[in-house]
């Protein structure tokens, strides 16, 4: 399981990086009169709403999808973690100060903080990145101080404080490792929300410009051809969810997963 | 054991006696009155800083010069932005919500109706879907590692990867244009019975749990399956404790915490982030409000739907931390 | 119902008459009458009226109610011959537009939502029907001698849905406040023509324009002109005098409107209840026609037109009223600027293309001039611009900017903009030069790019007439010049034609400012697009009015359901 999982994610990533030279088209360019096209030996995957190649967007897509949306999940869920454990093992006002701040950043309209980056900062894939991860970072925050928390309180943790060990020594040393599974299903989680996303984000002119498009995006342009059933709407769709479950399934069997438990 | 764990847990804290309850959710309120107060701040100064302002946004392209000051100047747009926010503050502590800046309603009245509807499209879909997400991903838990669990893992992230208005689209087609079971929009009337509520939420919601149930159907199990492998649970399976009971007397408490806030973080989802849900089925809801108001730079309108979503987040993670409280009693020192 | 084809030609039939008609502007001579045809007190047939030539479907019909033939015709026929309407029935419709910005006060009007609603309440003092014509509504005549002082009088006998009678008083106060700065009139550039307004007698009022304007009557057939009650300060109310009252208006969500059963036409109108409300998702709208939720659909998308037609029981109307969206370069910027870079990306519209794949053929060809070919003054001797990526190339040659790159900025707010922008992008690219698009949010899109970045495009409703058109548009001094386009010989000519009664010259200067825009505005118009509504089929008596969709905003009181 974990070998085939793996290998179908390593295919999406090679996608990602070989994708563009394997497209029989160009992206952008409009090859055909026939709108919406069923899948045919010229175009295996039909063509879109303006006539383009299906095969060579989907291609091409695999870059804006895989190589924004897998950042932002990093980014998103290491630093939700760290300061989720940093607030779980200081506590007091560090726990305070960060779960309020979360909270405020959390309660902002992602519709106005998106808004506000365009008008802030301008539109470039960077700024997507980042936007997304400091969307979704709260979220990890929370589960990860929850989980954190409750270990903090155990005794093995109790007796790193007594052994005398740092903050930093207990959260790398004896909590992380304990927490690694909610921490990676969040991640597996975390990558889902934001594939879905940029599509979002990219409507509002934030980031992917056309005729560049990640695989949401190409779903949504291509929304009207699904009551005809166009391969167009369902390949996108169909990209978005090998590549989604196959990551969340790696995820779970991850060889290893429950070696490395500390007893007290 | 479990017993064992609490004493330990309670020893290094003894001096100073926990707060009790009361005392914490007394705090915890007048901290999220400070929150809603600088959130509002924030939404106040992200909408200012947006390009346009709401003169433009109500004139549109056909905006000129002349009518956008004349629009301006009745709207009171001339004054500072910092006495604009002070004035609607002010208001709001007198239990004015303001008027609607693009046509002039009262806030509360454009608020009231959509409120209602987006508080219950929310409950029915949190009634459907968090007690089928706990008890799947509690079995999933219980029986890990079996064909179940595999199948149950790839549904739920298969589930939570179609993106939702390709699930409603294709779920309008299906139901309401082809078969004609459903309505295609949930404009649900004053008076509808019962019959008529179900059909009419029927997409609504099953588009809405699909949005949600992954993550707290997963984030359960992986809390489960993490505190299944801590020692102590492995001190009770060497006792020969049958995995049900395992799961449900000895790991389900300890992963309550988790649990709670990914339920939190999926229903906090319900109000604000269902724009796609309420648009497809013309549904009339706040997420809706707020994005229209947005658009129109509608600051009043703005303000009071982000008070409203920050105040059912926090209320939500409120529970969500009572919950880990009450279930893991070590914490209450915190 | 016919395809869309056909309804296209008959659309363009009675636009080919209508300049001999001359639309009441030529009449000036002999005193300029739109007389009302119901009241029995005014002489059958007044000189002015008998003056229109043959047998116009409106001398016809202006015989037949002499005649006292006055039935539940009303002001806007049906199609030809169409079996007699029925009474009662409700009818659920959807707008595309929908937010909390929806109004009932007709300065604020600014979508098709809004000016389907300002037809269900009020009236305008005149309406126009199918073929354009501005008719008398709430007027019983408009006359003029010479195109500045008008004299309009007004029905007796009419009340507004809350039982006070309309008078001049209504008429003075509706049209005065689109001029005061504080309303922020949308149509305030069009209204401060009307220097003065004043009542003379309940059922009077003279207006006195600041220069010599024939087309009055057609500025007062705008949908913002309508005539609400004196006073009005609420207008979530809708007090009007229009075939229909509000029963409840809740913005961004519905509108029921429920008949009035004193409405002045006679027998109008034939449904007892309208629901009317904006679903803004494109897909959405259509699947709720097609499940049966509602019978009309507006705005509609080309794609969806095949869905529709896949289906029993659905038609698509379709209004070819002028809209479009240009590819806009300003004249006076740097490098986009350049007369040879503007004249190279107009050589590289791809119109056909564009108007086979962005519009599925629901679009006509456009000639980078702003005058439909529906349009009476469309001079159709201009010679076409073609594709030619020769001239392109040399233009952007002679420019020295083949090889560079320049950014262009487009936007869902302008239909069918982004879709443009690729086709651009990819025809651009078979001569080797580089358009970058910058595709930026739809919201704000009208503040904060139109009319700022220097190349970019923008979506132009139609506007009941030329002039009004041009004015807005091209005018030197015109407040949303969007090419920054300033020649002093189209500023004359433009003031010219208002004042020119005749009606061969004044089609002679519309030739001209064409010319002029074609060649020199920085404007692509690369096609004209058509509006589309898909419909129920038992929906009758809705055809285009090609003011917009919804038969012009008004189909309320014309349509009614059969079955």
């Amino acid at each position: 399981m974990a070998l085939a999982t793996g290998a179908v994610v390593a295919a999406c990533f090679a996608l990602a990086v070989f994708g563009p030279a394997l497209a029989p088209h160009a992206e952008g360019t409009i090859v055909s009169r026939n709108i919406f096209a069923p899948m045919s030996a010229a175009f295996p995957f039909g063509t879109d709403y303006l006539g383009r190649d299906m095969l060579s967007r989907v291609l091409f897509g695999a870059r804006f999808t895989i190589g924004v949306a897998l950042p932002a999940a990093l980014l998103a869920s290491g630093a939700g973690t760290l300061l989720g454990m940093l607030a779980a093992v200081r506590g007091g006002a560090i726990d305070a100060a960060l779960s309020r701040a979360m909270d405020t950043l959390i309660s902002l309209p992602t519709l106005i903080f998106s808004l506000v980056v365009v008008a802030a900062l301008g539109s470039s894939i960077t700024v997507l990145v980042l936007t997304a991860a400091v969307i979704y970072t709260p979220g990890s925050y929370r589960i990860a101080r929850a989980v954190a928390v409750d270990l903090s309180a155990t005794d093995f943790v109790k007796a790193a404080r007594a052994r005398g060990e740092g903050g930093l020594a207990i959260m790398l040393g004896e909590i992380l490792p304990n927490m690694v599974m909610p921490v990676l299903t969040d991640f597996g989680l975390r990558f889902v929300f934001i594939v879905l996303l940029l599509s979002s984000l990219s409507f509002l002119g934030l980031g992917i410009q056309p005729p560049d498009s990640d695989w949401g995006g190409m779903v949504r342009e291509n929304i009207e051809g699904l009551s005809a059933g166009a391969p167009a709407v369902i390949v996108p769709a169909v990209a978005i969810a090998i590549l989604t479950v196959s990551v969340n399934l790696l995820i779970d069997n991850l060889p290893g997963r429950r070696i490395g438990r500390r007893g007290d | 054991m479990a017993e064992a764990t609490t004493a330990g847990g309670a020893r290094r804290h003894r001096i100073g006696a926990p707060p009790p309850l009361a005392a914490l959710i007394v705090r915890r309120v007048a901290v999220s009155l400070l929150l809603l107060l600088a959130v509002s701040v924030l939404v106040f100064a992200g909408t200012e800083m947006l390009p346009g302002d709401v003169a433009q946004m109500i004139l549109g392209q056909g905006a000129t010069p002349q009518a956008l000051a004349g629009l301006r100047a009745a709207l009171h747009l001339g004054e500072p932005a910092w006495l604009r926010y002070l004035h609607w503050l002010w208001g709001l502590l007198h239990g004015n919500a303001g008027h609607s800046l693009v046509n002039g309603m009262s806030v509360a009245t454009l608020v009231g109706r959509r409120l209602v509807n987006s508080l219950r499209l929310a409950l029915f879909t949190t009634v459907v879907t968090v007690p089928l997400a706990l008890l799947v991903g509690i079995t999933a838990a219980i029986w890990r590692g079996t064909a179940y669990d595999r199948v149950v893992n790839i549904l739920t992230v298969a589930t939570v990867s179609v993106p939702e208005f390709l699930f409603a689209t294709l779920a309008v087609l299906i139901f309401a244009v082809r078969l004609r079971w459903l309505p295609a929009l949930s404009l649900v009337m004053r008076g509808a019975s019962f019959a008529e509520l179900l059909r009419a939420y029927a997409l609504p919601v099953a588009t809405l749990s699909l949005a949600i149930f992954a993550q707290m159907a997963r984030m359960t199990r992986a809390a489960l399956v993490n505190t299944l492998a801590s020692s102590y649970v492995e001190m009770a399976v060497l006792k020969g404790v049958r995995p049900v009971r395992l799961v449900l007397r000895h790991a389900l408490p300890n992963a309550l915490g988790p649990v709670a806030n990914a339920v939190a973080l999926s229903l906090s989802f319900l109000l604000g982030g269902v724009v796609i849900v309420e648009t497809v089925f013309s549904y009339p809801g706040l997420a809706k409000l707020m994005v229209d108001a947005v658009s129109t730079r509608d600051m009043p309108l703005v303000q009071a739907c982000a008070m409203i979503f920050c105040t059912a987040y926090l209320l939500l993670v409120l529970v969500a931390d009572l919950v880990a409280l009450l279930a893991n009693p070590r914490l209450r020192h915190r | 119902m016919p395809g869309w084809a056909g309804l296209r030609r008959k659309l363009r039939r009675p636009a080919s008459y209508r300049d001999n008609r001359g639309r009441l502007a030529a009449k000036q001579q002999t005193g300029l009458t739109m007389s009302d045809d119901i009241l029995p007190n005014l002489p059958g047939g007044t000189a002015p009226r008998m003056d229109l030539p043959g047998t116009s479907r409106r001398s016809l019909l202006g015989m037949a109610m002499a005649g006292g033939l006055v039935g539940a015709g009303g002001l806007v026929l049906p199609a030809d011959a169409a079996p007699a309407p029925k009474r009662g029935g409700k009818l659920t419709v959807a707008g595309y537009a929908s937010s909390t910005k929806d109004t009932l006060d007709p300065a604020h009007a600014s979508n098709s939502t809004d000016y389907s609603r300002l037809f269900m309440f009020y009236n305008g003092l005149t309406v126009f029907d199918r073929h354009l014509n501005a008719l008398p509504d709430l007027a019983q005549s408009v006359e003029t001698k010479d195109a500045t002082n008008w004299v309009i009088k007004l029905r007796k006998g009419i009340a507004f849905h809350d039982g006070s009678p309309f008078t001049s008083a209504d008429v003075v106060f509706s049209l005065s406040r689109h001029k005061d700065a504080a309303t922020s009139s949308v149509v305030r550039p069009i209204a401060m023509q009307l220097q003065e307004i004043k009542a003379a007698g309940p059922h009077e009022v003279h207006i006195t324009l600041s220069g010599p304007n024939s087309e009055l009557p057609s500025l007062l057939a705008i949908y913002q002109m309508v005539i609400v009650k004196d006073g009005t300060k609420d207008f979530s109310k809708g007090i009007g005098t229009g075939p229909f009252m509000v029963k409840e208006f809740n913005p961004g969500v519905r509108s029921i409107a429920v008949r009035n059963p004193h409405y002045f036409h006679h027998g109008k109108p034939y449904l007892d209840e309208v629901t009317f409300f904006g679903i803004t998702d494109n897909a959405a709208r259509v699947n709720a026609l097609l499940s049966g939720d509602i019978d009309i659909a507006s705005g509609i998308t080309p794609l969806a037109t095949r869905q529709i037609k896949a289906a029993k029981g659905f038609a698509v109307l379709n209004t070819a009223a002028g809209n479009y969206t240009d590819l806009i370069m300003h004249v006076d910027a740097p490098t986009i600027g350049n007369p040879d870079f503007v004249l190279a990306m107009k050589y590289l519209q791809d119109r056909e293309r564009i108007r086979d794949s962005v519009f599925l053929g629901y679009a006509t060809v456009g000639n980078d001039q702003p005058i439909a070919p529906t349009n009476p003054y469309y001079d159709a001797s201009l010679p076409q611009r073609p594709l030619d990526l020769e001239k392109a190339k040399f233009h952007l040659k002679k420019a020295g900017m083949l090889g560079s790159k320049v950014r262009l900025v487009s936007s869902v707010a302008a239909t069918g903009s982004p879709d443009m922008a690729v086709i651009l992008q990819d025809t651009a690219r078979k001569i080797g030069f580089d358009i970058q698009i910058d595709r930026v949010p739809a919201n704000g899109y009208w503040s904060n790019y139109w009319l700022k970045a220097p190349f970019t495009y923008g979506n132009i409703n139609p506007r009941p007439t030329a002039n009004i058109l041009l004015t807005l548009f091209f005018q030197s001094t015109a407040p949303w010049n969007e090419s920054h386009f300033k020649n002093p010989t189209f500023d004359k000519l433009l003031i010219a034609s208002r004042a020119e009664t005749d009606l061969a010259k004044r089609k002679q200067m519309y030739g001209e400012m064409q010319k002029l825009i074609r060649d020199d505005a920085g404007i692509g118009i690369p096609v004209f697009i058509s509006d589309l509504d898909a419909y129920s089929t038992r929906v009758k008596g809705f055809h285009a009015i090609p003011t917009g969709d919804l038969m012009g905003f008004n189909f309320a009181q014309n349509v009614w359901v059969d079955g």
